[in-house]
C-alpha cells in the first residue's frame, strides 16, 4: 500500500469543500451580508464621494466599497473551515484520521486549502454580482485576479487563526465566538469609509488596523488599475498575518498530537 | 512470534487519577478478546493507548508486532479501529467515506472501488451507500463504522463499545457481522463492552476491568465455573420429593428452592447433569421440569468487585 501525502491532501480538501458546500447556512451569510451592506451604503452614502478630502475623484461609491465587500464576505466565512475542524474534533472524526496512517500535515493543509477555495469562490461570486450592478474595475482581468488572490489568501490567513483555536479548544462554539472580533475589525478599518476622513480614536485605530493596509491598496487597484506595488503591499501584509496564524496552527496541531505520541 | 496484542504494566494517569493501572494483556492471533467493565473502568483509555491515540504513562504495548510508542505509524497501518461514538461525518455518504478511508490507507484507486463495493455489501449498506450518513439509523452508522475500519484488511480490529445505544435487533446483527469477520478472515478482534451478554456471545476470552485494573481474566466458561457450581433445579410430584432429594444430594449440596422443587449446586458442573437425570430415572422418579442455572458473568464481576454491572442479573 502506498502512502502518498498528495492524494491524502487532495481527498481531505475535497471532503472539506464538500462539507462546506453541503452546509449553505455556513457560507450564505458571507455572501448575503456584504451585498446587503453594499446596496444600503451605495444608496445612502452615494454622495459621500463628493465630500471634500475624499481620496478618490470621479468614483462611484459602489466601486469604492467593492474590495471592502469582497474582503468582508471572505472574512465572515473565514471561520467556516476552522469550525468544521472543531466539529471533527467534537464528534471524534479527528480520532478516525489520527488512527489511520494519514500524514498529520495533510489534516492541516486540507483545511487551509478549503479556506483558499472558499475565498476564491466567494470573491468571484461577489465581483460578478458587483459587475452586474455596474461596478467598474479598473485594470480589468489583472485587477480582478489580484482581488481574488488577495481574498483567497486572506481567507487562509484569518482562517488559520480559527484553525489554531479549533485545535486548541476542540470547540465549535469557541471558534464561532471569534466572529464578532472579525466583524468589529472590518468596521474599524477603511472598509466603508476612507481613513483620511476619520477623526479621533476611531481613525487612529482604523489607521493601525492591518485590514486597512490590505483594503487600501486593493481599493487603489480597483479604482486606478492594476499595480504590482499595491498587490505586493496587500500580499505582504496578508502573508505576515498568515505566517503568524499558520505558525500557531502548526504549534497547536503538534500540541494535540504530542498527547498521543 | 509475538501475539497481535501484548501489553505489560500498561498504565495511564490523568493527574492523580489512574485510569489504567498496570494492566497486562496478551491476545492470540485470530482470537476475539472481550474487555468487559462498567463506564469509567478504563476500557476506552486502554484502547486509545493500544491504537496510538494516547501515550501511556507507563509500561509498554505491542500491537501487530510493533511498539505503540516507538512505531506508531506502523501500528496504524495494521489496525482497524471503530471508536465508541461511531466517528462518522454526517455530511458525507457512506461511499464517499469509504473512498476517503481507502486514500488515507494508500489503497490504489482501482482496487478501492471494488473494495468499497464489497464492504458495503458485507455490512448490508449497498442500497444506502450513496445516501448521506446523517440519514442513517444508529445501527447503520455502526455497520458503516465497522466497514470503514476494514478497508485495509487490518490484522487487528479494535471495537470500542460497538453496540452501545443500539436496539436489540441491530445489536444482534452487528454481533453476527463480527463473528463472520473473525471466522472468514481470521481477524484478531479486541472488543470493549459494558454488556455481559455481548462479552459472553462474542468473546473467546475475557478480561474484566474495574477501577483501571484487570480483576479477572479467562474464557467465559472458566470464569463462570470458577465462581461456583451451577444450580440444578428439578420439579417432581410431592410423593417423589423425599426419594428425589436423597438422589440429588449425592451430586451436590442442597440450595434453597420453592415447594415441590429441589435445587442443588451441581459439583461436577454442567456435564454432570446426565448422571443426575440417569440416577433419578433409575430410582423411578418422574421429572416434571428441569432448570440449570449457570453462574453469569455478572456473578463473576460481583465476585471480583463486590458490585453488580449495570443491567446485570441480580
Amino acid at each position: 500500500m502506498k502512502n502518498n501525502v498528495f492524494p491524502q491532501v487532495v481527498k481531505l480538501s475535497h471532503r472539506s469543500i464538500l462539507g462546506m458546500l453541503r452546509q449553505p447556512q455556513s457560507w450564505a451569510p458571507g455572501l448575503f451580508f456584504p451585498l446587503l451592506l453594499a446596496a444600503v451604503y451605495s444608496s445612502q452614502f452615494s454622495r459621500a464621494v463628493t465630500i471634500e478630502g475624499f481620496p478618490f475623484a470621479d468614483v462611484s461609491f459602489l466601486d469604492f466599497v467593492l474590495p471592502a465587500c469582497v474582503i468582508q464576505g471572505v472574512l465572515f466565512g473565514s471561520t467556516n473551515s476552522a469550525s468544521d475542524l472543531a466539529a471533527d474534533i467534537e464528534n471524534s472524526f479527528m480520532d478516525r484520521l489520527l488512527v489511520s496512517p494519514v500524514s498529520r500535515g495533510s489534516i492541516l493543509i486540507s483545511r487551509l486549502a478549503s479556506a483558499f477555495m472558499y475565498g476564491v469562490a466567494q470573491a468571484t461570486i461577489l465581483i460578478s454580482i458587483f459587475a452586474a450592478f455596474g461596478a467598474n474595475i479598473a485594470g480589468g482581468a489583472p485587477t480582478i485576479i489580484s482581488i481574488v488572490v488577495i481574498a483567497a489568501l486572506l481567507s487562509v490567513s484569518m482562517g488559520s487563526f480559527g484553525i489554531a483555536i479549533a485545535l486548541r479548544t476542540g470547540s465549535q462554539e469557541v471558534v464561532q465566538s471569534t466572529f464578532p472580533l472579525i466583524f468589529v475589525a472590518v468596521f474599524v478599518s477603511s472598509a466603508f469609509f476612507p481613513v483620511q476622513l476619520m477623526e479621533g480614536w476611531y481613525g487612529a485605530i482604523a489607521r493601525k488596523n492591518p485590514l486597512t493596509w490590505v483594503i487600501d491598496p486593493t481599493r487603489r487597484m480597483t479604482i486606478h488599475g492594476f499595480s504590482w506595488n499595491d498587490l505586493g503591499q496587500s500580499l505582504g501584509i496578508i502573508l505576515a498575518i498568515a505566517s503568524v496564524g499558520v505558525g500557531l496552527s502548526i504549534r497547536q496541531l503538534r500540541r494535540r498530537l504530542v498527547r498521543a505520541q | 512470534m509475538l501475539n497481535p496484542i501484548e501489553a505489560t504494566n500498561l498504565s495511564r494517569s490523568f493527574g492523580d487519577i489512574k485510569a489504567v493501572d498496570s494492566i497486562d494483556l496478551s491476545v492470540s492471533s485470530g482470537e476475539v478478546f472481550g474487555f468487559l467493565g462498567p463506564n469509567g473502568a478504563g476500557k476506552s483509555t486502554a484502547v486509545r493507548m493500544l491504537t496510538t491515540l494516547l501515550k501511556p504513562s507507563g509500561g509498554s504495548a505491542q500491537v501487530a508486532g510493533f511498539d505503540v510508542v516507538k512505531n506508531p505509524s506502523t501500528v496504524r497501518k495494521k489496525i482497524g479501529v471503530a471508536l465508541q461514538d461511531a466517528a462518522i461525518d454526517p455530511l458525507m455518504t457512506g461511499n464517499e467515506l469509504l473512498r476517503l478511508q481507502c486514500v488515507l490507507h494508500g489503497l490504489p484507486k482501482r482496487s478501492s472501488s471494488v473494495r468499497c463495493g464489497e464492504l458495503l455489501e458485507r455490512v448490508g449498506l449497498t442500497v444506502a451507500g450513496d445516501r448521506r450518513v446523517g440519514t442513517y439509523s444508529g445501527g447503520m452508522r455502526r455497520r458503516l463504522d465497522l466497514a470503514l475500519s476494514l478497508v485495509h484488511e487490518p490484522e487487528v480490529l479494535f471495537l470500542d463499545e460497538p453496540t452501545t445505544g443500539l436496539d436489540p435487533t441491530s445489536r444482534i446483527a452487528l454481533w453476527e457481522e463480527v463473528r463472520n469477520l473473525n471466522q472468514d478472515l481470521g481477524t484478531t478482534v479486541f472488543l470493549t463492552t459494558q454488556y455481559l451478554e455481548e462479552a459472553d456471545q462474542l468473546a473467546e476470552r475475557i478480561a474484566i476491568i474495574d477501577g483501571g485494573k484487570i480483576v479477572r481474566e479467562g474464557s467465559p466458561s472458566s470464569l463462570k465455573s470458577a465462581v461456583g457450581a451451577p444450580t440444578l433445579r428439578i420439579d417432581v410430584s410431592e410423593n417423589d420429593l423425599p426419594s428425589a432429594r436423597t438422589v440429588m444430594n449425592r451430586f451436590g449440596e442442597e440450595r434453597p428452592a420453592q415447594k415441590n422443587r429441589i435445587a442443588i449446586g451441581l459439583i461436577s458442573g454442567t456435564p454432570g447433569i446426565t448422571d443426575v437425570m440417569n440416577a433419578l430415572a433409575d430410582s423411578g422418579i418422574e421429572i416434571q421440569h428441569v432448570e440449570l442455572d449457570e453462574p453469569s458473568l455478572d456473578d463473576v464481576f460481583a465476585d471480583a468487585t463486590g458490585r453488580r454491572l449495570e443491567g446485570g442479573k441480580a
